[in-house]
């Protein structure tokens, strides 16, 4: 590659002098220009128009079209529809800080100190990332039912009690099954943010005469803060825009978050115009989220987190790594290692209400998926079919448009940037719901067909492809296109023969991070599915609804085991773990 | 595994590694599989329908595994045509019609929902297409001419009582009413299902407030029941012993639970246990509408009630006696509100259930 840029650097200027008629410079940049603005159009097709078209709906009269405010005051018009607003900032805020309690620790545990069996910690954090958050409420379902709960009911053995311990149809119920399966988000952020403190700042500290504790609390984590906020705020976006498990769980608790109060839009007769000006305060309150946590970190100085610093060593915690080591085993245990196990017992047995026994056994869930329910099969390939092709549009559209970016190639770059950033504060349900706005009806007509799912499933996770691509990119110095370009080489060639192979190994990781989401995403599916086009997702709600927990326990054990393998083939054959950190 | 399978064209062409395996056990009597009852113009249409391959099929009747096994019998009848069977509570089948229909993508063919509001509705904007199929006539005589103009027939009948975990209470310990429920020894101790979701639901909350009025469930909600969404899920609840009563139970889904060994019985009240006549329909403009067609006669044919008793339901033929182990609405007190009442009622119970029960 070496010898590569001095050729172009020495052939350059020979080029520079060669006379170019712009009819030539056209010709030679056509090819590349079409590609940039066919990722335009297709940006905005995706992410601009479903907003614009749901913000536009819902200042219109169902029928008629006419501009109204009428669909606003009909949604805010009832206590009740207000309430669900109201519980879901509840369940957002208490997921982010349970996710905090959980997350934080566990990162400096494994950033900072000399805490042993690391790598099993950070395999069952990998597992939790990996369970879908409506298949942990089943799971808590069966581990925390107040009355049938393995949990509850050991408790009940051991101490005789006639009430159980834990009650999951409960507001806490639902934070803490949500907190389980988001908690990797803070744990992932506040670790690789962690990993590049030097040690210089809390020795400093120490020879101060400040304690481990003190030093971690008042030095090294407000070194990491903008990460800490960044990954709770993503976990309380993630809170309030599920859909799976609070309808598993908060209905027989009696109560409705904002994403089933969407639902209840769509129940007969359809009032998707109500839904649209329901759905707009959940836009608000995200990108003030977004707002909150930049101007609480955008202030200060956080300059010792440079990438280029010094030594690090681990802190010692002597006798302490025991304790910290159980902590982070038993956060694990409730994320990962509990809701797989009893999910794997519901998979292989008759009856899930009469435990283990060898009688209870059986293999019979399986064999209805695979052989007798015939959508199943197909559900399967569906949902690995679109999550591929999704993961590899949104890589795709992403590196296009960072490349532009990155380059600034076009004016408005950064409008470009948001655009692709922005589908991360729209949650699911809204995404889909302006997604049925704007392409379901003739002329695209796209409802019901495989296309519109994997659309939708590009456009939820573009910003993850995005951001990959984009840190990627910017690692990257544009000499080396520029020494293919001199060299008489198009844009198309510098990108396809120098650019995708350098980033070959980032975009391969980010394929897998938007794969693993994509082939559990729920909230998306449930509105634009169609009776050919279902997934493993949306049959879990199916099934959920009528209790059957045996079957739907094996077709969802499929789906965690074939994530897993997918991720782990992918990630040895990148040589990264699953936050892309190079392997040892 | 090794158990004799049917495989139709669907497994073949699609199941992967499952389609080798049974295609190594071989497709059986394909043609022999033939229906000996069919008539000229059942096998016209059959004819025409093997052309279209497939029809999608809605429904909310029963529970997923009877669902599948009604989309299989027909498979094996009518070898050629697929059955996309899509299973779900009332309301959200519904729910995904009209999306559908706002979208102008119709996938549906034939819609079976336990709520006749959803085809009286369809029927009134003319989105349902009149039949008249040669079984129509058939079929037992309470469950014929449900509509007058032959747009949506019975193809389920089906039963709902309450059920309780039979290894926690006894029989003479038991409910033996309606009104029991609002006992306060039961409370927090019932599940029930929700109208919104259910459709059985709101055809039974709809016969207790006729029967009780409004102030049933306002006594029921101090008992704190467990609201799911299924009727089915709360035999579920039953199953696991999380609850000990099921405020809603359909004899079919105890029926198939008690045969996996769970420890559940029926109770059929003695103030009347709930039919509820639920309709199919196919769609106008249907893709498939002669597989739609075909599908409708096999639905109230002799095959789909052996179907049915299999799995503990209601035949709708006479010559098809009901199964020995559950008690059959030929032998019962029954109730029922009519069609207008219900078309009227059912939205009004939804609004007031939610009132009362804060979902």
């Amino acid at each position: 590659m070496k010898r590569f840029a001095v050729w172009g650097a020495l052939a350059a200027p020979a080029m520079a002098g060669a006379p170019d008629s712009i009819w030539r410079r056209l010709l030679r940049l056509e090819p590349a220009m079409l590609l940039w603005l066919f990722a335009m159009g297709v940006l905005l097709a995706l992410v601009a128009n479903p907003m614009f078209r749901l913000a536009v709906a819902s200042f219109e009269e169902p029928e008629t079209g006419r501009w109204t405010l009428a669909n606003y005051i009909a949604a805010y018009g009832s206590a009740r529809q207000l309430q669900a607003l109201w519980n879901s900032l509840e369940l957002g805020i208490g997921v982010a800080l349970l996710s905090g309690v959980f997350g934080i620790p566990i990162a400096w545990a494994i950033s900072r100190t000399d805490m042993p069996a690391k790598p099993l910690v950070r395999l069952l954090i990998f597992g939790a990332f990996i369970t879908p958050p409506y298949l942990g409420a089943i799971s808590w379902i069966l581990l925390a039912g107040p009355n049938s709960g393995w949990l509850n009911l050991t408790w009940m053995t051991l101490s005789g009690a006639d009430h159980g311990l834990f009650n999951v149809y409960s507001m806490s119920g639902l934070v803490a099954v949500v907190a389980f399966s988001s908690f990797p988000y803070v744990f992932v952020l506040t670790e690789s943010a962690l990993d590049l403190v030097p040690s210089e700042m809390e020795d400093a500290a120490s020879i101060l005469g400040a304690g481990v504790l003190h030093t971690t609390l008042r030095v090294t984590l407000p070194l990491v803060l903008p990460a800490i906020l960044g990954g709770l705020v993503v976990c309380f976006l993630e809170a309030i825009a599920l859909f799976g498990a609070p309808a598993m769980i908060a209905l027989p608790a009696n109560f409705q978050v904002a994403s089933t109060q969407l639902w209840q839009f769509f129940e007969f007769p359809v009032r998707a115009e109500q839904a649209a000006a329901y759905a707009m305060p959940l836009l608000l309150i995200t990108v003030l989220m977004i707002w909150l946590q930049r101007s609480l970190t955008g202030r200060r100085g956080y300059a010792a987190v440079t990438g280029k610093s010094g030594e690090r060593r681990p802190i010692r915690l002597g006798a302490w790594r025991w304790p910290m080591l159980g902590y982070a085993l038993l956060v694990c245990s409730l994320s990962a290692l509990l809701p797989l196990l009893v999910l794997l017992q519901a998979a292989f047995s008759r009856a899930w209400g009469r435990g283990l026994s060898v009688g209870n056994l059986t293999l019979q869930n399986f064999r209805y998926i695979l052989f007798e329910e015939a959508q199943a099969r197909e559900a399967i390939l569906h949902t690995f079919a679109y999550a591929g092709a999704s993961a590899l549009a949104a890589i795709g559209l992403a590196f296009v448009i960072a490349y532009l970016v990155r380059r600034r190639l076009v004016p408005g770059a950064g409008l470009l940037a948001f655009l692709c950033m922005s589908p991360i504060v729209i949650p699911g349900i809204v995404l889909a719901i302006g997604f049925y706005a704007a392409y379901s009806a003739p002329p695209l007509a796209l409802y019901g067909t495989s296309l519109m799912m994997i659309l939708a499933f590009t456009t939820r996770f573009l910003p993850v492809g995005y951001a990959s691509a984009s840190a990627g990119m910017q690692s990257i110095h544009p000499e080396m296109e520029e020494a293919v370009r001199s060299l008489g080489g198009g844009r198309l060639l510098a990108i396809r023969r120098v650019l995708v192979p350098l980033l070959k190994k980032n975009l391969a990781g980010a394929w897998i991070l938007v794969f693993i989401p994509a082939a559990r995403e729920l909230s998306t599916a449930i509105f634009l599915v169609g009776p050919n086009t279902r997934v493993i997702s949306v049959m879990l709600f199916d099934l959920s609804e009528e209790g059957n927990f045996e079957v739907l326990a094996a077709l969802g054990a499929i789906l965690v085991a074939t994530s897993i393998l997918i991720a782990t083939i992918g990630f040895r054959v990148i040589g990264r773990d699953f936050m892309l950190r190079r392997g040892p | 595994m090794s158990r004799p399978y049917t495989a139709g064209r669907r497994e073949i062409l699609t199941g992967g590694s499952a389609a080798f395996l049974l295609a190594a056990v071989g497709a059986p009597g394909r043609a022999a599989a033939t229906a000996p009852d069919e008539s000229p113009h059942k096998r016209q249409l059959y004819e025409a329908a093997r052309r279209e391959g497939e029809l999608t099929w809605y429904m909310s009747h029963t529970n997923d595994v009877t669902a599948q096994a009604l989309g299989r019998g027909f498979e094996s009848a009518y070898p050629g045509i697929r059955v996309n069977v899509v299973r779900t509570t009332a309301q959200v089948v519904f729910q995904r019609v009209s999306q559908e229909l706002r979208a102008g993508a119709v996938q549906v063919d034939v819609f079976s929902s336990s709520d006749v509001g959803h085809h009286t509705y369809l029927k009134k904007r003319g989105l349902l297409e009149p039949l008249a199929p040669e079984n129509a006539g058939k079929v037992f005589e309470n469950y014929r001419h449900y509509d007058p103009d032959g747009c949506f027939f019975v193809t389920a009948a089906a039963l709902i009582g309450m059920a309780y975990n039979s290894a926690r209470l006894k029989e003479t310990e038991v409910p033996g009413n309606w009104t029991g429920l609002a006992d306060p020894k039961w409370n927090d101790r019932i599940a029930l299902a929700h109208p919104a979701f259910s459709g059985f639901i709101g055809v039974w909350a709809l016969t207790l407030r006729k029967l009780y009025g409004w102030k049933f469930f306002e006594d029921l909600a101090k008992n704190h029941p467990q609201v799911g969404r299924s009727i089915n899920d709360t035999v579920t609840m039953l199953n696991a012993g999380e609850r000990l009563i099921a405020g809603t139970a359909l004899s079919g889904t105890v029926g198939e639970n008690a045969r996996k060994g769970n420890p559940v019985s029926m109770i059929f009240p003695s103030d009347g246990s709930v039919l509820v006549l639920a309709p199919s329909a196919v769609l106008k403009g249907a893709r498939h509408p002669n597989a739609a067609r075909l599908f409708m006669e096999y639905l109230l044919g002799t095959d789909a009630s052996k179907v049915w008793v299999e799995h503990f339901g209601e035949p709708l033929r006479p010559e098809v006696s009901p199964s020995g182990a559950v008690k059959s609405a030929r032998d019962l007190k029954t109730i029922r509100p009519s069609v207008p009442e219900l078309i009227e009622g059912t939205p009004e119970v939804i609004r007031q259930w939610r009132e009362t029960f804060g979902v």
